[in-house]
């Protein structure tokens, strides 16, 4: 079909002619001062706290301070064009977001704004960027899981939906890589996720969204940026945004899951905000209410009961740690806040140990009532396994000789270490986990040599995969590891055994034979 | 060469808004004050006195404002100045101000207190935006119906701001009522943006949805 211009003029018209211009009140004040991302205004004198304020310009800004005879406004957009002088308006609405289906597979800044050039996101609905967190009676335990597809966090430290698990470490230990698997592996689920870029570079960002779209993930997912060059009021409000559009989701019956990136970064502008407005600086700087500022965000993290729906949102809050320093002022305050951690290491990192998971001191408070069945029976001492294995490897050191047995649940150790190593955007279905620990835990790998022992996973993950898929579908259909399925399991593994130890004799074999010709 | 005029910050600006809280807290003290003893031309008093003698005689307002001048010379000045002329009230008033060197907010309290005095009396200041400026009838008419819409009197201050092209801004303290012409057209323009939006979007939901519309 082809557009008639005309058609269109005289719909246009037909549109002005009818158009009656209502009067439009609203409360005025001036610009009195302005400056880094902060006006002060005066004025304004029926301002709620909060509300949503709009200058000449046509930037906005929200009300934050409110004094005896003036208004602190936050401007929310690019405040060099505001000068002293310029009329404010109230708009006699808190600051809102669009939310919607249509937010979906989209790029947008923490006003709901489109930056990925895919055209207007058309939506109705908006939703006020603070609200009250669900109550007690509207909650209900944690109870299902949100697989994150990766061995050492599903096994270890378990996260459940409703749950806010920390992501904690220093800079390049890899929290947006273990954030971002989790959303990848929510492929084909029922989960939609929201990405919160606060105070990241802009190349971090967009590889962030060009991983997502690669690996399909976009589809389902939402990304909310506020980078280091926006102004440290959108910086503080993104977190709030994504918070809001996952609620929506979350009232109509939905899972979602909010990764916050980082919140370090957030609580920095807030500080930025804070002490602009001239609010007294406490430890660090940080104003009185940053502990507020976090836990009113991550409260709104919920599994809802089922009287409203069932619905839930998982946080994952990233924090950046300086030199390990878990006990500095914004870390203590949201792991307080959390419902448990995951601790990455430097140290771990640069020993090729990825996801550099600390298992000592990575906790999940609530997850573990969230495991699969089958995964809860075979990685149940995993934890304590490899925490005694790490105090043992420290003796080993030394350099004493060691009986048998100690050798070999140093050996056992090592491989386990070995398995758990994960590379990035390549997450595991819980079944493949289920499988690949119960071998590792049992010694099916106790004779792969430790370079190889990746290998020979994969292999295993094939050979079932092809030749013993029932094993492999009972435990995804059930979620357990029944009596009879692990005799089956054990049956497999004996099998495969047998068949690694021929092929890498036949292959040794062979590189002896190339050797001597 | 005609001289042009240098771009300077607008006056409003220039305003202190605590200062203008300090202001307003002693002209009701005046006002009271006044109200209590019966004096009735206070606010003539104090608008000659700025008018008559502070503005036409810089030096003699700088001597009162400076911080160079110690209280005690301001007090003196004072008396020997401004006693045998004036009544003993306003003295009065000028040496509480002189006592706590606020001297330098009289003009400040003189434009409160006229403000003041207005409210006192019922009266209220509407400032009236248009494109052109109104004529007598015209403003005779806005006032009258004014004068039945609002619960007090008003008393209109009419300015010209030619980027309105039409209709009027009534303003009355912080609330604007906006009918001017360059708002409604603003709004105009969003309406046909969001409806057409609206409309290619739906039409694009069309061959996106496998229900169809």
């Amino acid at each position: 079909m082809k557009f008639k211009a005309d058609e269109i003029a005289s719909v246009i018209q037909k549109e002005i002619e009818d158009f009656k211009g209502q009067i439009e009140t609203a409360e005025v004040g001036r610009v009195v001062e302005v400056g880094d991302g902060i006006a002060r205004v005066v004025g304004l004198s029926s301002a709620m706290a909060g509300e949503m304020v709009q200058f000449s310009s046509g930037s906005m800004g929200m009300c934050f301070n409110l004094e005896e005879n003036s208004v602190g406004v936050i401007i929310l957009g690019d405040y060099l064009q505001i000068q002293e002088g310029d009329e404010v308006k109230t708009t006699g609405e808190l600051l809102s977001v669009p939310v919607g289906d249509a937010m979906i597979g989209r790029v947008v800044d923490p006003l709901g704004n489109p930056l990925d050039g895919k055209g207007p996101i058309v939506t109705s609905e908006r939703r006020p960027l603070e609200t009250v967190a669900p109550g007690v009676a509207g909650r209900q335990p944690v109870k299902q899981p949100l697989q994150t597809g990766i061995k050492a966090v599903d096994a270890m430290t378990p996260i459940g939906r409703g749950q806010r698990e920390l992501i904690i470490g220093d800079r390049k230990t890899g929290k947006t890589a273990i954030a971002l698997d989790t959303i990848i592996n929510q492929k084909g689920g029922d989960v939609i996720c929201i990405y919160v870029g606060c105070g990241q570079r802009n190349a971090n960002i967009a590889a962030v969204v060009e991983a997502l779209r690669e690996n399909g993930a976009m589809d389902y997912s939402i990304v909310v940026a506020a980078s280091a060059s926006d102004p440290a009021p959108l910086q503080y409000i993104a977190p709030y945004a994504g918070a809001s559009m996952a609620e929506y989701f979350m009232y109509q019956g939905k899972h979602t899951l909010c990764v916050y990136d980082d919140l370090t970064k957030q609580a920095q502008a807030y500080r930025q905000l804070s002490l602009l407005m001239r609010r007294p600086p406490g430890r660090e700087a940080y104003p009185g209410d940053v502990f507020y500022c976090h836990s009113r965000l991550l409260e709104r993290a919920a599994k809802l009961s089922d009287e409203h729906g069932g619905g839930s949102m998982t946080a994952l809050p990233i924090i950046e740690t300086l030199e390990g320093e878990v006990s500095a002022y914004i870390p203590t305050n949201v792991i307080s806040i959390t419902d448990g951690q995951i601790y990455l290491e430097p140290d771990l990192f640069f020993a090729g140990v990825r996801p550099a998971v600390n298992v000592g001191i990575s906790v999940s408070r609530v997850g573990g009532n969230a495991q699969t069945k089958a995964m809860k029976k075979v990685a149940g001492s995993l934890r304590l396994d490899l925490a005694a294995f790490r105090e043992l490897e420290a003796f080993a050191q030394l350099g004493t000789e060691l009986d048998k047995a100690t050798q070999q649940q140093l050996d056992r150790g090592y491989r386990m270490v070995e398995l758990l190593k994960q590379p990035q955007y390549q997450p595991m279905h819980v079944a493949d986990q289920v499988i690949s620990i119960y071998a590792g835990t049992k010694g099916y790998f106790d004779q792969v040599p430790r370079p190889r022992v990746a290998e020979a996973e994969a292999e295993l993950l094939q050979f079932i995969r092809d030749e013993k898929s029932e094993v492999r579908d009972a435990i995804v259909e059930t979620g357990q590891l029944s009596e009879e399925t692990e005799a089956q399991l054990k049956a497999a593994l004996d099998e495969f055994k047998q068949r690694w130890a021929a092929t890498s004799a036949a292959a040794q074999e062979e590189q002896v034979a190339e050797a001597t010709a | 060469m005609p001289e042009e005029k240098l771009p300077s910050r607008p006056a409003h600006v220039l305003e202190d808004p605590s200062a203008k809280a300090v202001a307003r807290v002693y002209t009701q003290a005046f006002l009271n004050a006044a109200a209590s003893v019966g004096v009735e031309s206070a606010l003539e008093e104090l608008t000659s006195f700025v008018d008559d003698v502070l503005t036409p005689h810089p030096d003699f307002a700088r001597l009162l404002t400076s911080e160079v001048t110690g209280r005690d010379e301001k007090l003196q000045f004072i008396d020997r100045v401004v006693a045998p002329h004036g009544s003993e009230f306003f003295t009065n008033f000028l040496r509480v101000l002189a006592r706590h060197e606020r001297l330098e907010l009289l003009p400040l309290i003189l434009s409160e207190a006229w403000l003041e005095y207005e409210s006192r009396a019922g009266k209220r200041r509407v400032t009236i935006r248009s494109a052109v400026s109104l004529s007598e009838s015209q403003l005779s008419e806005i006032q009258s119906r004014l004068d039945a819409a609002l619960p007090f009197e008003p008393i209109l201050i009419p300015e010209v701001d030619e980027s309105l092209l039409g209709g009027l801004v009534i303003q009355v303290g912080d609330t604007v009522h906006d009918g001017s012409l360059k708002t409604r057209i603003k709004n105009l323009r969003h309406r046909l943006k969001e409806k057409y939006v609206h409309e290619i979007q739906s039409g694009r939901d069309r061959f996106s949805h496998s229900e169809g519309n």
